[in-house]
């Protein structure tokens, strides 16, 4: 009612005697009333499927809990088991973080095909769409597609490895403990490109033309104005494109499920789908609640670093529901 | 100004471009002619291709079972967020006790990825009985932060006088909204619509968990289980993984504009 109190009042005492206040003071409640009951179903479904499980997480995870079982209080017994009893945490944790390490390499290579397309050449919007294209189609189709192109024997990357001579015999990439992992973030990479070049194309837009103007009027050179004046501008749309490379560690749970399964041995395996397989698979879900704390605490601290970085409001995003 | 030369640009864009196009090229390639794994190397071009893994993988797995599944999961989801954002998104952007929390609320609720709710999510879901169920499956998504807010933008972009005219009149809220503001926030609809299907239909992980049932499943579930039953060299697999690949693909081309919108309104927004 904000817009509605400048000249709502007004009319009213134009209209009708000041006896009529009550129904205006009825209308107020009824239209609290109304937008209470229009936030309510979002509000209940943010509240079951984001709220409550997070301090639902927080509660598992100190608990010793079964589905059988009535629940018994264990402290920092899993927090324990966890930092110094699982190696296999361990193992999982540097992969999320290599995982996510790897995301400036994906946002390097986007921001070269962003400032291509940002060109004005005719069809650019044609590029545009293709570079796009891999990143709304469904992931576990293209871990079926990428596990299919990394296949030993008849595999297109191992063939045009061959054929260019890098190699002699096919190599089992998706096999290989030091190859699997590199191998799932190229593949996670070729996906999410598309995503991050357009994030950096709103944000190249968004740059004033006449800066380059009068930067080459002052006799700056291309990569000059690339260095001062691109860059700098663009920072905001970089760091959001680092949370999207970091939320997609949790997003590549569809990649790493079908075309690896977290192996060969945790080589692939990233806390998320390490959670997953605790989870649903071996039924430990106090364990796997502690872990999800540590994930959740991590992702937090990473993207509240972006976001300073950044210089305010960039860290709002999310992919996937 | 110097007219730069366009075909080094060209040439670079072509290259990417083919770079991300081959996967889809490979696999439409191996749907239609299987792969011989004895054969080496392999063909780069289509050899003799028909359609016979096509016909094979639809008597093999109840394609359409999978299919009406995720459309009626798809269909939740969008009919939900469209009413439920809407209403959110003209809850805020009128004066209440609470807006600013509201607010608050939603953006934090933003910063949670549905990954990490994923075992208590379970569980509530399961003391609500809904396991296996396609209502199960679609009421995470039901309602989206990111469209929430592009919803309040497009309302905000509304004329206030002509809200106030209509309220004056005695028009009834939910008449105001469904008769006045709706119609006139049609791209965002759109955007509503467009993200919410592509989010629902490529879920992954949810459906995972939630079903159980094989009837119940949804393509990328029915997609990853076929993977590990078949052998991967089977031509099936991927004409399974084109048909399921094509009507995300068609709808993403045909609404690009408003997919994208959505995206970078949420992103840039927040």
């Amino acid at each position: 009612m904000a817009a509605g109190t400048a000249s709502a009042p007004a009319l009213d005492q134009r209209r009708r005697p000041p006896a009529k206040t009550p129904f205006f003071a009825r209308r107020r409640t009824r239209d609290l009333t109304l937008i209470w009951l229009f936030l309510l179903p979002s509000l209940v479904i943010f509240a079951l499927y984001r709220i409550i499980p997070l301090g639902w997480n927080v509660l598992l995870s100190l608990e010793f809990w079964s589905p059988y079982k009535p629940a018994r209080f264990a402290g920092l017994y899993h927090y324990q088991e966890m930092l110094f009893y699982d190696d296999a945490f361990w193992k999982v944790f540097w992969n999320t973080i290599i995982f996510m390490a790897s995301a400036p390499v994906g946002i390097a290579l986007a921001l070269g095909v962003a400032l291509l397309v940002n060109t004005r050449v005719p069809g650019r919007g044609v590029y545009r769409t293709i570079v796009f294209m891999s990143y709304p189609v469904m992931t576990v189709a293209v871990g079926i597609i990428w596990q299919w192109l990394y296949n030993e024997k008849v595999g297109l990357i191992n063939y045009a490895l061959i054929s260019l001579g890098v190699i002699n015999r096919g190599i089992p990439f998706l096999q290989d403990f030091d190859l699997a992992l590199p191998a799932v973030i190229l593949a996670s990479i070729w996906q999410v490109i598309g995503f991050y070049m357009i994030i950096l194309l709103t944000g190249l837009q968004s740059i004033p033309p006449n800066l380059y103007e009068a930067a080459s009027i002052d006799g700056a050179s291309a990569a000059q104005s690339f260095w001062r004046i691109t860059l700098p501008l663009i920072r905001p749309s970089l760091f959001l494109c680092f949370v999207v490379g970091i939320i997609n560690s949790f997003t590549a749970f569809d990649l790493i499920f079908v075309m690896t399964g977290g192996g060969p041995g945790h080589a692939t395996d990233l806390l998320v789908t390490y959670i997953y397989s605790s989870a649903f698979k071996l039924s430990k879900f106090d364990y796997a609640a502690a872990m999800t704390v540590a994930n959740f605490l991590l992702f937090l601290g990473l993207a509240f670093v972006a976001n300073r970085l950044a210089g305010g409001e960039a860290g709002a995003i999310k992919r996937g529901a | 100004m110097v007219k730069r030369q366009h075909w080094p640009i060209h040439l670079a864009l072509g290259i990417i471009s083919a770079l991300m196009l081959v996967p889809f090229y490979w696999v439409l390639k191996t749907s239609l002619t299987g792969e011989n794994i004895f054969v080496y190397p392999p063909a780069i071009l289509p050899q003799d291709p028909n359609p016979f893994y096509f016909v094979d993988v639809w008597y093999a797995i109840p394609f359409l079972r999978y299919l009406i599944n995720s459309v009626i999961v798809s269909v939740i989801v969008v009919v939900a967020n469209v009413f439920f954002n809407a209403m959110a998104g003209y809850a805020l952007t009128r004066d209440f006790p609470g807006k600013a929390a509201t607010i608050m609320l939603f953006l934090s609720c933003m910063m949670i990825p549905f990954q990490v709710t994923i075992i208590p999510a379970y569980l509530i879901t399961a003391k609500l009985g809904l396991l296996n169920s396609y209502f199960g499956m679609a009421l995470p998504l039901m309602s989206t932060i990111v469209c929430i807010f592009v919803f309040k933008a497009a309302f905000e972009a509304i004329p206030k006088s002509l809200v106030e005219a209509a309220r004056i009149d005695g028009v009834p809220d939910w008449m105001i909204v469904f008769r006045i503001i709706m119609p006139l926030t049609k791209p965002a609809i759109a955007t509503n619509i467009i993200l919410a299907f592509i989010w629902s239909w490529n879920s992954f992980l949810w459906p995972l968990v939630v079903v159980r049932d094989v009837d119940m499943q949804t393509l990328p579930l029915g997609l990853s289980r076929f993977l590990s039953v078949v052998e991967d060299t089977t031509g099936a697999l991927y004409a399974f993984c084109v048909m399921v690949l094509v009507p995300g693909l068609v709808i993403f081309l045909l609404a690009q504009k408003e997919f994208i919108t959505g995206l970078t309104s949420g992103a840039t927004k927040g």
